[in-house]
């Protein structure tokens, strides 16, 4: 243990960044300001990884001070293997989004990288948070620079989808509040370690209360069947650097909810819910790969399937199998790659030609080889082509979920099977065959700005399809310890 | 005791009421609304230090035990201190455009906050109502203060007749708890009640529910809330922020001893009270606040919700309920005083939602102000509001309310919207109107004081919630 505080470093520096972006008042500073504070934070960020005991189940880089002694609730800070991934992936996807909207951004640009960099605090103290209040306060934290993001810098749409997402999010949040305060009220602490100690104290009754207090929250951010109705909207309206913050980081902030809370703390309510959620986890899959083969317009068409992809990362998390959960957490990482990815691919393309529909491409390969060779491979990564990063964590849930039940398994390849008819049918009609004559005569090759923003995330594509063990590593005592801490 | 004694616990009320004078005896020479505005501002400032300063061990009582000085009354003047501070300040350039009387506003101004003090330091049922008169008279005359306003004249009249009415059930009940326990004390009708025994006399369910039901006007909690609205948009913004922050925490304040103190022993009566005016108020205060398009009006409504809110500590009937109600008041004072700031800051664009349209861009700095206030008044974090929320919810859960814990979460979903809608048209939709001329530094300084403690109370809650000590 070190006395400099990373984990407070890592995720307040985005919000002094922030807080210069105002201060100095420069539009043409802010961009330069906010890429310097996103690549300082992975550098603050990175004696997490190499320093980080694999082989403890205890949260490190703890940081505890007082914080609200009158309430016996601290400032903690601490992340073990489940949350360091995660802490990575959010800060890596901030230098990205800053990438990303360097030129699609002109408008407010200061506004902009406020709302991004004050995200990037809430994102990755979300995942650092060593309690539940801090959590909460992230958690919400989080929705009102979403919440701008998309409605101030997105599409034409952009209103209704913003305060579409603000209201289910704050309906699901205020639920889990109450949760938060009847869990305080009965165990009188809200640090993640002494709720699990105290959780017997709790009948079972209560913790099936409880657990659908906290449902309410973490199924709207999933987005689980059938809270998922925002999600469409708040995708595709997004700019392109929101949409890969929904997509990379927020829909992991409910799957991580119900590993960091329901699953220790609640293991009675768990096991109460355990049916449905396996139920409603396979109807997300199934139903969202159908709606996602639907869709004409790409943005949509990519937020549909995280619907179906979310949707394994619950199966996999409600096996409550060794192999689902490490699956489900992978799968977790593989989609904030690849979704972030595919965003930041239809995010450039869409700035040269201003269109989302399916129909307005077609043979971009011709004019972009570069481009769709990223596409090629981020489409190819999220059907779960072996060698790449999808294919494990899929495997790893299937194999779980056809340990716990068939039939779940059944579904699950359901699932991955339309998942690669869409993935390669939007492939096919985005970039192969004739270039569309709407196209033609526009310069749709990438630049070298925005090839050095995919390019980190098909290194991580590739890497993590070959050696999964870079993740799975860091998940594997934890998640032990997770299912071993008195589950069923 | 001594008289001199007797008159030391007074020293913040007669610096009030000293400054008061003094501005009467000056109004003519005064030339400029700033310079009372000044003169009200370091009167409450003194009045908050001498408050704090009295602070000796435990609580002290003089006046023959009907006025009592302790952490409960000091907590509160200090709030109706900074209210009193920050209104005279939101107050001083207003009222040289609209041809207000310059010192007699802030002399009301000062004269209400008095009573105000009067009140939350009342152990004595007749001292609650004298303060609480004489709040609620100055407040009236605020209300009506700008004369050739039709408006204002009508929500005089509707504040007066309505006030009245209530301040007659209040003595209404004041007179039949007197016939009940044979006292207006607070500690001789507590000792008088404990005798009988819980809930041995119906005769008391009349004078209870007529206090409460005077008190809950004050508060403005539903189903006596009708006044509020008009009143608040009859008058001029910085009456209506004074009336929201300043009468309502007073009002809470009093309802908070008189339920925990005089008629604790009745907690399970005033309890089911309690929970219906909360329940209430929550709803129809969020769902009424759904169609508003005037600021002033859809702020009156959210005052409404808060009073409901506030009430939510109360219904445990236990000292920790009634410290989360202060810790409400408390937040809710300066969060309502920040958005109605920014009204007032916008001038006449402040008046109707359609003037926050594309604010964003023209006034980044007021809209972001006014997005913090916004927020809190949700109640999500890192602000006071949260904080808040958390104090009142953790109450009623404590006591087991957990159908109007989550009928109050529902409902802030509910005002969310309400809230948000405002934040929809300053920071997503494009400007219509030219941009608002600059603030006035007064305004401004307000603003500043509002935002700080709404953000800082909210990351830093510490000292607050142990000050927060119910009597």
């Amino acid at each position: 243990m070190s006395a400099f505080p990373i984990l407070s470093a890592t995720t307040f520096l985005p919000l002094v960044g922030a807080a210069v972006v105002v201060l100095l008042g420069s539009e043409r500073l802010a961009r330069w300001i906010a890429l310097a504070t996103t690549v300082a934070t992975v550098a603050v960020s990175a004696p997490l990884y190499w320093r980080f005991d694999k082989t403890s189940s205890a949260l490190q880089f703890v940081e505890s001070a007082d914080w609200i002694p009158a309430w016996n609730v601290g400032y903690g800070m601490g992340v073990d293997g489940i949350s360091l991934p995660f802490v990575f992936l959010a800060a890596l996807l901030s230098v990205l989004c800053v990438g990303v909207s360097w030129t699609a951004v002109q408008t407010r640009v200061r506004e902009f990288y406020v709302a991004l960099l004050v995200a990037e605090t809430a994102m990755i103290g979300l995942f650092a948070a060593s309690n539940l209040l801090l959590f909460f306060v992230f958690w919400e934290l989080m929705v009102v620079p979403v919440f701008l993001l998309i409605g101030v810098f997105g599409g034409p749409g952009r209103v209704y989808a913003a305060v579409k997402f603000l209201l289910f999010t704050l309906a699901g949040s205020v639920l889990m509040l109450v949760g938060i305060i009847a869990l305080y009220r009965s165990c009188g602490t809200l640090d993640f370690k002494a709720l699990a100690l105290a959780r017997a104290s709790l009948a079972p009754g209560e913790q099936a209360w409880l657990f659908a207090a906290f449902l309410a929250a973490f199924a709207v951010k999933v987005p689980m069947f059938p809270l998922h109705t925002w999600l469409p909207d708040a995708h595709t309206e997004a700019p392109t650097a929101g949409s890969v913050i929904l997509a990379g980081i927020l829909l992991k902030m409910g799957a991580y909810g119900f590993l960091r809370v329901s699953l220790p703390i609640l293991p009675d309510g768990v096991r109460l819910f355990l049916g449905p959620m396996l139920v409603v986890s396979a109807v997300a899959i199934v139903y969202g790969a159908y709606v996602t083969l639907a869709q004409t317009d790409v943005k949509r068409l990519i937020a549909f399937s995280s619907v179906s992809h979310m949707g394994f990362v619950t199966l996999g998390i409600f096996t409550l199998d060794q192999r689902g959960v490490e699956g489900a957490i992978l799968q977790m990482i593989n989609h904030g790659i690849l979704s972030a990815a595919l965003f930041l691919c239809v995010g450039m393309i869409y700035e040269r030609t201003h269109t989302r529909e399916i129909a307005d491409y077609g043979g971009v390969a011709r004019a972009a080889p570069v481009y769709a060779t990223f596409l090629a491979l981020f489409c190819l990564a999220a059907t779960g082509m072996p060698g790449l990063n999808s294919f494990i964590g899929e495997f790893l849930i299937l194999g779980g979920a056809f340990e716990t039940r068939a039939w779940l398994g059944a579904m699950g390849v359901l699932g991955v099977t339309l998942g690669t008819i869409y993935m390669v049918w939007l492939f096919y009609r985005v970039v192969m065959g004739r270039l569309n004559p709407g196209l033609e005569g526009r310069k749709l090759e990438l630049g070298a700005r925005e090839v050095a923003t995919l390019a980190p995330l098909a290194l991580l594509a590739v890497v993590l399809g070959v050696y999964p063990e870079a993740v799975l590593s860091y998940l594997r005592v934890p998640v032990a310890e997770l299912l071993a801490g008195g589950m069923p | 005791m001594s008289a001199a004694a007797d008159l030391a616990l007074l020293v913040p009320e007669l610096i009030l009421v000293g400054a008061a004078l003094a501005l009467l005896l000056t109004a003519r020479r005064i030339r400029r609304a700033r310079l009372a505005a000044l003169g009200t501002v370091l009167a409450a400032l003194a009045a908050a230090v001498a408050t704090v300063w009295a602070r000796g061990p435990g609580a002290a009582t003089g006046f023959g035990g009907m006025f009592a000085v302790d952490g409960y009354s000091q907590f509160f003047k200090v709030l109706i201190a900074a209210t009193l501070a920050l209104s005279a300040l939101l107050a001083a350039d207003r009222i040289d455009r609209e041809r207000v009387p310059r010192a007699e506003y802030h002399v009301l101004l000062l004269l209400a906050a008095t009573g105000m003090m009067l009140a939350v330091s009342a152990q004595d049922l007749l001292i609650l109502y004298l303060g609480l008169e004489i709040m609620t008279l100055c407040s009236n005359i605020l209300v009506g203060i700008t004369v050739e306003r039709p408006r204002s004249n009508e929500a005089a009249i509707k504040y007066f007749l309505l006030a009245s009415f209530a301040s007659g059930l209040l003595l209404y009940g004041i007179s039949l708890t007197y016939g009940v326990t044979g006292s207006t004390g607070f500690a001789d009708i507590a000792a008088a009640l404990a005798e009988r025994g819980p809930g041995s006399n119906p005769f008391l369910l009349v004078p209870l529910g007529l206090v409460a039901t005077g008190l809950a006007f004050k508060i403005a909690a539903v189903p006596f809330h009708a006044w509020a609205p008009d009143a608040y948009q009859g008058a001029i913004a910085p009456v209506a922020a004074f009336l929201a922050a300043g009468a309502k925490a007073a009002g809470l304040a009093v309802l908070g001893r008189v339920c925990l103190v005089a008629f604790g022993s009745q907690a399970h009566v005033l309890s089911g009270l309690l929970v219906g005016l909360a329940a209430l108020s929550i709803l129809v205060g969020s769902v009424i606040a759904l169609p508003q398009t005037d600021m002033k009006r859809l702020l009156a409504y959210s005052s409404i919700a808060h009073a409901g809110y506030a009430l939510l500590g109360l219904v445990a009937g236990t000292p920790e309920g009634t410290s989360a109600t202060m810790t409400y008041a408390f937040f809710y004072v300066f969060m309502t005083l920040g958005a109605f700031g920014v009204v007032i800051a916008l001038g006449e664009r402040g008046r109707d939602l359609d003037g926050y349209r594309g604010l964003a861009t023209q006034r980044p700095g007021t809209a972001a102000l006014m997005l913090l206030f916004l927020l809190s008044l949700t109640g999500i974090p890192p602000t006071g509001g949260f904080v808040a929320k958390f104090v009142v919810i953790l109450s009623a859960l404590r006591a087991g309310h957990v159908a109007l814990a989550v009928l109050a979460v529902a409902c802030s979903v509910v005002s969310a919207f309400v809230y948000m809608r405002v934040a929809v048209l300053m920071f997503m939709r494009d400007p219509e109107r030219e941009a608002p001329s600059r603030s006035p530094v007064a305004v401004s300084a307000a603003l500043a004081v509002a935002a700080l403690v709404t953000l800082l109370g909210g990351v830093l809650p510490e000292s607050l919630v142990r000050w927060a000590v119910s009597p």
